[in-house]
């Protein structure tokens, strides 16, 4: 076959897959505007950080010291105060519908326990509905009363005559993050998510559908070749999905701040890469379709393993590590792995050639297999 | 004399158990409008879709317009045009894009294939629904689409698989009348139908019953060869509780009931119009009216898959 | 309606659910989506998906080379979730954090000893790669943990660690050992249950919409609403097996309890059923064709039901057009009471607000769907 008569066939599919895209004005916006839409809303919904629990207080004891030390447990901002309680079995009823997470309670004595030299023990009811929020507020309380036990130690050990106690800080610094805010975490990942239920089910569902109307079968009796049937389908979307990460990013970068460092080359190697492998999973998965909705159903089973295992919302380290091995085979792993080095960290090609291959490798093997599979079918 | 454009020698084609296709045979000339008959899942599309290279055949082979469908098949797709019993082409696109696109898809591009659409469009009658979505034309105009899509690049031979299947009786009549342009110029025609009126039309006439070629013929030979009896009508009132009565009579090859009339097919050596009246009559028909009636495609038809069925051999 | 013609009518429905859960039967991948994904989901929750980091590649710099810097060096390697991968200079840390082969890295500097011995402040450094917030949150609080460890005993107070003049015992409620599942399997019911309902219909229904097969149907004698209402049978049923299943499954594998009482259970699945199913007719109705109708099955049933139902991020963090948006979003109510009734042992008294809103929503988007559906087919 010649290059032009290649080139001709291509061309004719790709324009027609355009014209069919860019008809419909429902696909167009799910296509463009709602993950920018659900990057927006992702990434305001989304906050790791477990703050301002509500808190209500039991006081048994009355005492001025108890006092200050709920108090500046309630201020430093993990818990908040949301109101006092005469007894225990309230703070229960609050706990059991749901109008406080956490309940302090001082047991009568402990301030004069605590002046007097004997241990002084609080107690902290957690809801323990929510593990990480129970953990992040048990450890916020276990930490403040950990640094005055500390202190109270040394200020008694002082008071009897030991003198300049060594004491051991730790000095954190953080790189690339440094009020360690969620978005910039989240937003490149969601990035990739987003772009997999597009273009995925896209292509999936694409030639499905021409299965469906019966117009594959016209188009088999043509002298197109399947693989560039196959690369015409995927061409558009290609597009459309470059378009996606570059208004994802510029969302990223305008409404919530994750900067934009590293090579562009390289972001454009990723993009490329993974799109190749997002829509390759796409074609392959219509290949074993009849209808629209197996395809669909495919994508689907396909696409929600894919994204929790991705290391997008909850991180790879805390998999079983031999589950860790296998995301490798999952391409939205690397896209967020390249994403947040290169726009985050500023890596460079050196630092993610490894996931740069492996995408590679996934996107063209996927493709080949796709369009074999195509081939055979044809007869 | 030139090479036949279709030559199929014990062609088959089996889906596991089932065998669609039995050792089918036969040749289409150039310029022919071969017509193909029989009943749905007598294997009429199966066929067509060997002949035009997109199902491999399980046994047998064929050779359409000088290549073998199963070593050459992407040639021969280069030198058919083929409009499919579904309708297949895209619904959301308007009318020239999909000329446009199919036109392209067979190496046409530029001023020639703005040309050729033109002409075809016009050949067709759809001058001027360049713009209408396919999907939006009536059933008529859509099959004068994609007759138009077939031809864009001027094959020698095209396949027509129920081309005129739920479009009225006008419509059909233009579109046959397209169907003989295109034979006078030179292409060959394999057409599918249930219509067996418009079978008239074609030259000669294939017929398929349970997947194997049980006849082949020019209407005329069929008719002669399957209904040699007189083919008589018989109207009136009561003729379904008489039609019975009837069947007993001796000299009656058979009774076939045609909308509220009866088609009798009689040995015209023993029985004619009057007996079969005075024999309705006696069993109970009110009126009866007996007259001769030329044989139809019809006719055939019921008789071949009679025999199919372990009726009577002609 | 009389009484007859109601009978004929629900022997009708009857028979078009039949057949459409034949249909459904007979398709293994809509029964691998609505019957093995629970079960997938549930496996990757409970051991893929949590937010516990160990063995983080750690960088140590021992720049002071002493006893007392190697023995905080040896208490980083001893803990679960550092793991000292190599030694490297402070200045080669950026480059390990760029091209990911560790996370942070311990600098302690010339002089910790010194400093120690003379009873003064020793500082020590650890550089963090704050890329990744939540791991970097994590590791902060528990480097911080063990310099204070560090800290205490080199001050002799370890006596002082074990009966400390303090502290603060924590007490969890409902889920001692905080075991994620607990928090999930209410989650992911609102989830499956949001998929299978509004995607599956939506998908079916716009199907046959294109295919033109819908308006054959309703040709026949078959009324409209008997048609709509047999195809959404199967699935409501399809739902409610579901929830069934995780909810065993979780208590099987997980230990996840059911405190309260099952009708509830199953009543308040039914109500998020309904409003889903209407969801989904009016999503097909809407969207003409099936590539039109998964993506907005997405966008308005999927991604709500991950993010702003409280399934894994907590509402209460969010801000506050956010947290209006999620009071309209079902899976929100049916998170909440799930989760109420597995691990609270709640019942009517606490949650009718959540049923009311349930039954709310189902109504609006009933009556919506069906004016809309009625329209179109008129």
């Amino acid at each position: 076959m010649s290059a032009a008569t290649a080139r001709r066939q291509l061309a004719a599919v790709f324009r027609k897959e355009v014209s069919q895209t860019v008809r419909d004005r429902r696909v167009m916006f799910l296509l463009v505007v709602a993950p920018l839409i659900q990057t927006v809303v992702f990434g305001f919904a989304v906050d790791f950080d477990v703050d301002r629990v509500d808190t209500v207080l039991v006081d048994h004891d009355g005492g001025e010291a108890g006092r200050l030390h709920a108090r500046r447990l309630l201020a430093d901002g993990t818990l908040r105060p949301a109101g006092r309680l005469a007894g225990v079995e309230e703070a229960q009823a609050d706990l059991d519908g749901g109008r406080a997470a956490a309940a302090l309670v001082l047991p009568p004595g402990f301030s004069a326990d605590l002046a007097a030299g004997r241990p002084a023990v609080a107690q902290l009811l957690l809801d323990g509905g929510d593990p990480n929020r129970a953990a992040v507020a048990g450890a916020a309380a276990s930490r403040y009363f950990g640094e005055v036990a500390e202190a109270e130690a040394r200020r008694r050990l002082e008071a009897r005559g030991r003198r300049d106690l060594p004491q051991a800080v730790l000095v954190p610094h953080v790189l690339y993050n440094p009020r360690l805010k969620t978005p910039p975490y989240i937003v490149p990942g969601i990035a990739g998510t987003l772009l997999v239920i597009v273009t995925t089910l896209v292509t999936a569902m694409g030639l499905a559908r021409e299965r469906e109307m019966g117009t594959l079968e016209q188009v088999m009796v043509t002298p197109i070749r399947p693989l560039w049937l196959l690369l015409g389908k995927l061409l558009p979307y290609l597009i459309v999905g470059c378009l996606d990460v570059l208004l994802l990013l510029g969302v990223g970068t305008w409404v919530f701040g994750v900067p934009l460092h590293g090579s562009p080359l390289v972001l454009g190697a990723v993009m490329l890469t993974y799109l190749t492998a997002t829509l390759g999973i796409g074609l392959l998965i219509s290949t074993v379709s009849q209808t629209q909705q197996q395809a669909f159903l495919g994508g689907f089973l396909f696409m929600m393993p894919s994204i929790l295992l991705s290391g997008v919302m909850t991180p790879i380290a805390a998999m079983p590590a031999w589950l860790q091995h296998l995301t490798v085979l999952n391409p939205v792993r690397h896209f967020a792995e390249v994403m947040r080095a290169v726009l985050l960290r500023g890596a460079g090609l050196g630092d993610v050639w490894f996931q740069l291959a492996c995408l590679a490798t996934i996107g063209v093997g996927i493709l080949w297999l796709a369009a074999v599979r195509f081939r055979r079918q044809l007869g | 004399m030139s090479a036949p454009a279709i030559q199929a020698v014990e062609l088959s084609r089996r889906f596991g158990a089932f065998t669609a296709v039995d050792r089918v045979s036969f040749e289409v000339e150039q310029g022919e409008i071969f017509g193909y008959l029989g009943a749905n899942g007598a294997g009429k599309s199966t066929t067509i879709r060997m002949l035009i290279g997109l199902l491999a055949p399980s046994g047998g082979r064929a050779t359409v317009a000088g290549h073998d469908v199963a070593t050459a098949p992407d040639a021969v797709k280069a030198s058919i045009g083929y409009m499919s019993q579904k309708f297949s082409l895209y619904l959301d696109l308007p009318v020239s894009e999909n000329l446009r696109f199919f036109g392209a898809a067979y190496g046409l591009e530029g001023k020639a294939l703005a040309a050729r659409t033109a002409e075809l469009l016009e050949r067709v009658g759809l001058t001027g629904q360049g713009e209408a979505i396919t999907g939006e034309l009536p059933g008529g105009l859509r099959q004068r689409l994609a007759l138009a899509s077939a031809l864009l690049h001027r094959p020698p031979l095209v396949f027509l698989d129920e081309p005129t299947a739920g479009v009225d009786p006008v419509a059909r009549r233009t579109f046959w009348s397209l169907i003989r342009e295109l034979a006078a110029g030179g292409t060959t025609v394999f057409v599918t139908t249930h219509y067996l009126d418009e079978a008239e039309y074609c030259r000669r006439i294939g017929l398929m019953v349970d997947g194997k070629l049980v006849a082949l013929d020019t209407p005329a030979g069929l008719k002669r060869t399957w209904v040699p009896d007189q083919v008589l009508v018989a109207r009136g009132q009561g003729l379904a509780r008489a039609a019975e009565a009837l069947r007993r009579l001796p000299g009656v090859k058979a009774v076939s009931p045609f909308g509220a009339a009866l088609h009798v097919r009689v040995d015209p050596a023993r029985l004619d119009a009057a007996r079969v009246a005075a024999a309705l009559a006696a069993a109970g028909a009110v009126a009866p009216a007996v007259e001769a009636t030329p044989a139809s495609l019809e006719d055939v038809f019921l008789a071949a898959v009679d025999r199919g069925a372990g009726g009577v051999a002609p | 309606m009389t009484r007859q013609g109601l009978r004929r009518s629900l022997v009708r429905i009857g028979a078009m659910a039949g057949k459409e859960a034949i249909h459904v039967q007979r398709d293994p991948r809509t029964l691998a989506l609505a019957l093995v994904m629970p079960l997938v989901m549930l496996v990757l929750f409970g051991y893929g998906v949590s937010t516990d980091v160990d063995h983080t590649r750690l960088a140590v710099a021992d720049e002071d080379g002493s006893e007392a810097s190697r023995a905080l060096v040896r208490a980083f390697g001893a803990s679960q979730e550092f793991e000292v991968v190599t030694r490297r200079p402070p200045a080669a840390a950026e480059g390990l954090f760029r091209a990911g082969d560790a996370v942070a890295a311990l600098v302690v500097p010339r002089g910790y000893q010194r400093e120690l011995l003379q009873g003064r402040r020793a500082e020590v450094q650890l550089l963090l790669d704050g890329a990744d917030a939540m791991v970097a949150n994590q590791l902060l609080a528990k480097a911080d943990a063990i310099v204070r460890q560090e800290s205490r005993r080199l001050a002799g107070l370890e006596l002082a660690a074990l009966r400390p003049p303090v502290q603060v015992r924590l007490w969890t409620q409902y889920n001692p050992a905080g075991r994620s599942a607990f928090y999930m399997v209410p989650g992911i019911s609102a989830f499956l249950l949001a998929i299978t309902a509004v995607m599956l219909t939506a998908l079916t229904i716009a199907g046959e919409w294109e295919r033109g097969s819908m308006e054959q149907l309703f040709a026949s004698p078959v009324g409209r609403l008997e048609i709509v209402l047999g195809k959404l049978l199967p699935y409501l049923a399809l739902g409610l097996l579901e929830l069934q299943l995780v909810v065993a499954f979780g208590a099987v594998a997980f230990d996840v309890p059911m405190r309260g009482p099952i009708w509830l259970l199953f009543l308040t699945g039914l109500l998020f059923l309904v409003g889903m199913l209407g969801q989904g007719l009016l999503i097909s109705v809407l969207a003409k064709n099936q590539l039109v109708a998964t993506q907005a099955g997405t966008l308005s049933a999927m991604l709500p039901a991950i993010i702003l139902s409280g399934m894994i991020f907590p509402v209460e963090n969010m801000p506050l057009p956010l947290q209006l948006l999620s009071r309209v979003i079902p899976a929100r109510y049916l998170v909440h009471a799930l989760r109420g009734i597995l691990l609270k042992g709640s019942g009517v008294a606490e949650l009718w607000p959540d049923l009311l809103a349930l039954t709310l929503f189902a109504v609006a988007v009933v009556t919506l769907a069906t004016r809309r559906f009625k329209r179109r087919v008129a």
